[in-house]
């Protein structure tokens, strides 16, 4: 008997409880350090949290990103502006057409470009962004619910989001990184029967929402999860910089499309869904309701969408036509300083933002009048956002760390730029 | 009467040396105004008619390159008048150009690229077929013509009559049947031929030697000094994937103005033949810390004796390396100090930039010597002493004229150069140096102008600058040099020669990419 007592305690290296005294029952008082990250399967992005725990609540926590950062920022000024396209792609990589469409205006406002460009190519610019917001916020909503243990909401998003991907790749050529958006337009039109696939898609995508609600709206286990969780006040995040539906679920009534309209959101009717307690809870009902609206203005953009031409007729942007280019010199002249000089930039600085994924995505440009960025800066919601976590996940106990973290989504790529 | 005027030019005043010509005031603005002709080390011909601006009180467009400017001028370049005048001539220059830029060695540094795109950018309105000319047309050993890229603007011309004196290119035909074509009877083969490739503003004249092997907007261009000859002529290396490409003249005032002559251009062809990469002992590859220690205690052998230890300094290397030898053969006593370089080759000396000495540094090691009060010989004064009365010699670079190769085989031989030649390639020890291109240093011309060379691109193989070699060598056999950049083989260079005393070492530079240079035109 002895002996298998002792065997028990060399093979689980501790005592029954029952055999314990009341002394050595009680959990230890010690803090404990926890590493979270920075590959860790219930967590959103590439990212480090070393966690000091009392028992299973956090009292200390120290946020390190840095695991996806690739000098975008220091590569884009050995790039011409174009070349950058790609480099933005890998931002926030759920959502790369608004990258584009961002850096694309920044580069627009340094060429007094803004606002001239043809109304086709703003309109597909905005179906693009939006489609993109649809599954930023569907790869949000759906992982932040499966890292809950809600698998099913996940897999109904992400087919979603892959009918909006297969959309995209007919778009632009690529599923992923897409490369799309051009200074001064777009690169190529919508391919031949968009509307009637993109109408068709969005009619399904709204089935998928109201699953997805019915799943989730009133789900017990997910709603005790989420409800009061990393809740933030309104102060708080206007202090901290936050913006997008993180800032509009603490009640802070911003949306760059709305306040400092670009492009032709002027002319689209949408609300901006605003949340009441900033917690986790608040984030996914302004994410869905997003949802909506983005499938909102995207019927609205296919019905007022016009013909004509896809990029603007700068000559300091637009590229010739290939049958101007290999048959008079002009047109070959500029294609060659297009492609090998880039775009030229008059010498100034200038930034321009829009409504991203996750909020204000802004992009700052200083030019020395060449083809390439003297500096680049990328002003990445993410890491504004993933600023907050560590106050938000303060006083919570482990397992809340992964909803919030799901909802603040943050992106490992646009995070470390 | 003042020495200079002051004129308005965009409605910015500017104050310039009399004489000067507006297109020059301008630049001085950051203006840039158009030209294809004018070339600052050129006659002015105000020929290409691109370069028109505005004056006040003056009906007429007036080219910017001949006209002087005048106290209180007026000028404006970007008026109406003169914008629309840089357009259309632009747009005549283009009527006849071939479609030539993906195949063109000169896109991505034309001048015609360049003007095109920053002022006029307005697609084409000809509907008629080009005139066609001769397209590959042999004009002279280095040189390639193509007569349809020609813009007429006679830069080549101008630049053969200058530089070298001799009229060798000219205009035949009229109207658009106008070509660039030789002299009766002459070829394009002067000895500064090279140069009209440079001022070329498209890709009429291309060189033999550069033409389709590198694209001219993937290359990297670093600031050295030709090594050449004793001119020193200041240059561009142009280099990518760890190599040089060409070489193109730098403006000097001082030493080459805009130009070089074709044969040092060339010079870089030398940096990639039998190059030594690694250290030898005996005849055997070995690490750089086993050759050193046995070329230190081979030394030590004789060190007592330091009359029996020669020394073999190189006009052909860095006044750096050649310092540090120096001071090394001064801190052992070695009895004898030789110079060794290329024999002189009269032939050459013409009177503009070429002449008879083919060493780039034969001033500069003169310099040390005296201010280290060595007396040194030409090498063939060295074969009487050998092998009986010196039993070890240094020797730096591979070129050491009169130098018995057998008598060499009977001396210990430690050996410091580039190439696997002359006593490096039977040297007991040979240790491989970096080359001009590959290294920070500086050289001596034939006027005492102390020139910096920057490193381009690294050495081959395991080779280390000639000085840091020496230092190394020198520590092995107990003496203390300690230099560890160099910067500090410069600095201690300056303190000992006192013509040098005020030189000051140059920050290395970054290549530019010139791809994002703009034209060089």
């Amino acid at each position: 008997m002895a002996d298998a007592q002792s065997l028990k305690q060399l093979v689980l290296g501790r005592k029954d409880v029952q055999d314990l005294s009341d002394n050595e029952a009680e959990l230890p008082p010690e803090l404990m350090t926890v590493n979270m990250g920075p590959s860790h399967p219930a967590m959103h992005g590439t990212v480090r949290i070393v966690l000091t725990v009392d028992g299973e609540k956090i009292v200390k926590s120290d946020i390190q990103p840095g695991y996806l950062h690739r000098c975008f920022e220091k590569e884009s000024e050995h790039a011409t502006y174009t070349q950058v396209f790609p480099y933005t792609d890998r931002l926030n990589y759920v959502s790369p057409m608004i990258n584009n469409v961002g850096w694309a205006m920044a580069v627009e406002k340094l060429m007094d470009l803004t606002g001239k460009l043809p109304k086709r190519a703003e309109y597909i610019r905005v179906i693009v962004s939006e489609m993109s917001r649809i599954t930023d916020h569907a790869t949000c909503i759906g992982a932040s619910a499966m890292e809950l243990g809600a698998f099913t909401p996940f897999l109904y998003l992400l087919k979603a989001r892959e009918w909006l991907y297969e959309l995209l790749e007919k778009v632009s050529g690529a599923r992923l990184t897409h490369s799309y958006a051009r200074v001064g337009g777009v690169s190529k039109d919508l391919p031949l029967d968009f509307d009637a696939d993109l109408t068709r898609c969005l009619d399904r995508i709204d089935g998928v929402v109201v699953d997805v609600e019915k799943m989730l709206l009133s789900n017990k286990i997910f709603y005790d999860r989420v409800v009061g969780i990393g809740a933030m006040s309104k102060e708080d995040a206007i202090k901290t910089g936050c913006v997008g539906p993180i800032a509009r679920s603490c009640g802070v009534d911003y949306d760059v499309r709305r306040d400092f309209p670009y492009s032709v959101y002027p002319e689209l009717e949408f609300d901006v869904p605003l949340g009441t307690t900033g917690d986790c809870y608040d984030r996914y009902l302004v994410r869905l309701e997003e949802l909506r609206q983005s499938a909102r203005i995207l019927r609205q953009c296919l019905k007022q969408i016009p013909d004509g031409e896809i990029m603007s007729d700068d000559h300091r942007v637009a590229l010739p036509p290939k049958k101007d280019t290999y048959n008079t010199i002009e047109s070959m002249i500029r294609h060659f300083k297009h492609i090998m000089d880039g775009v030229r930039v008059p010498a100034g600085e200038g930034y321009a933002f829009v409504e991203g994924g996750n909020g204000e995505l802004g992009f700052f440009i200083v030019s020395d009048g060449t083809g390439r960025p003297y500096k680049a800066y990328c002003r990445s919601p993410s890491f504004v956002h993933l600023s907050t976590a560590g106050q938000l996940i303060h006083d919570h106990y482990i397992a809340d760390v992964v909803p919030i973290f799901g909802m603040i989504n943050m992106i490992g790529g646009e995070c470390d730029k | 009467m003042s020495e200079t005027v002051t004129l308005t030019i965009d409605g910015q005043p500017v104050t310039v040396a009399k004489g000067t010509n507006v297109l020059e005031a301008a630049k001085l603005l950051g203006i840039d105004i158009s030209a294809f002709c004018y070339h600052p080390g050129l006659p002015i011909v105000a020929q290409c008619r691109q370069c028109l601006v505005s004056v006040e009180k003056n009906p007429k467009l007036q080219p910017s390159c001949q006209q002087v400017v005048a106290e209180g001028m007026v000028v404006h370049t970007t008026d109406h008048q003169s914008t629309l005048a840089r357009q259309q001539q632009l747009e005549f220059t283009l009527v006849n150009h071939p479609i030539d830029c993906p195949i063109c060695d000169k896109a991505g540094e034309c001048t015609l690229q360049k003007l095109y795109f920053d002022h006029d950018n307005a697609n084409s309105r000809v509907d008629t077929p080009k005139v066609h000319k001769a397209k590959v047309v042999d004009v002279g050993p280095h040189i390639v013509l193509d007569q349809e890229r020609c813009i007429l603007c006679s830069r080549c011309i101008r630049t053969c009559d200058h530089t070298s004196g001799q009229h060798q290119l000219e205009f035949a035909h009229r109207g658009d049947h106008e070509i660039l074509t030789t002299a009766p009877g002459e070829q394009l083969d002067n000895p500064y031929s090279l140069n009209t490739v440079d001022v070329c503003p498209v890709g009429a004249l291309t060189a033999k030697d550069f033409r389709f092997t590198m694209r001219a907007w993937e290359l990297e261009a670093t600031p050295s000094v030709c090594n050449g000859c004793a001119t020193g002529c200041n240059i561009e290396i142009h280099h990518r994937n760890e190599r040089a490409w060409r070489l193109v003249p730098r403006h000097n005032p001082d030493v080459n103005h805009y130009w070089m002559c074709d044969e040092g251009r060339f010079t870089y062809h030398e940096l990639r033949e039998e190059r030594l990469g690694g250290p030898v002992v005996d005849g055997l590859p070995a690490s750089w810390d086993r050759a050193i220690a046995v070329a230190g205690k081979r030394l030590s052998m004789y060190q007592a004796h330091g009359d029996q230890i020669g020394i073999v300094l190189s006009a052909t290397c860095s006044n750096e390396d050649n310092f540090a030898l120096a001071s090394f053969a001064k801190a052992i006593g070695a009895g004898h100090v030789y110079i060794a370089g290329k024999p002189p080759v009269p032939a050459r000396a013409d009177g503009r930039l070429r002449v008879a000495d083919v060493n780039p540094n034969t001033a500069g090691v003169k310099a040390i010597c005296e201010a280290l009060g060595i007396t040194a010989e030409p090498t063939y004064q060295l074969d009487r002493f050998l092998p009986q009365t010196l039993r070890a010699l240094i020797v730096l670079g591979h070129i050491t004229p009169g130098l018995d190769q057998t008598k060499l085989a009977e001396v210990e031989v430690i050996a410091l150069g580039t190439h696997e030649r002359g006593p490096l390639a039977n040297a007991k020890v040979a240790l491989p140096i970096a080359a001009w291109a590959e290294t920070a240093g500086t050289i001596t011309n034939n006027k005492g102008h102390v020139q910096r060379m920057h490193a381009a691109f690294p050495p081959p193989g395991t080779a280390i600058a000639g000085w840091e070699a020496i230092v190394r060598l020198a520590q092995a056999a107990g003496h203390k040099l300690a230099w560890t950049h160099a910067r500090e083989a410069f600095a201690a260079m300056t303190q000992a020669v006192p013509a040098w005393k005020d030189l000051v070492w140059q920050r290395e530079v970054r290549p530019l990419a010139l791809r994002f240079a703009g034209s060089r035109g």
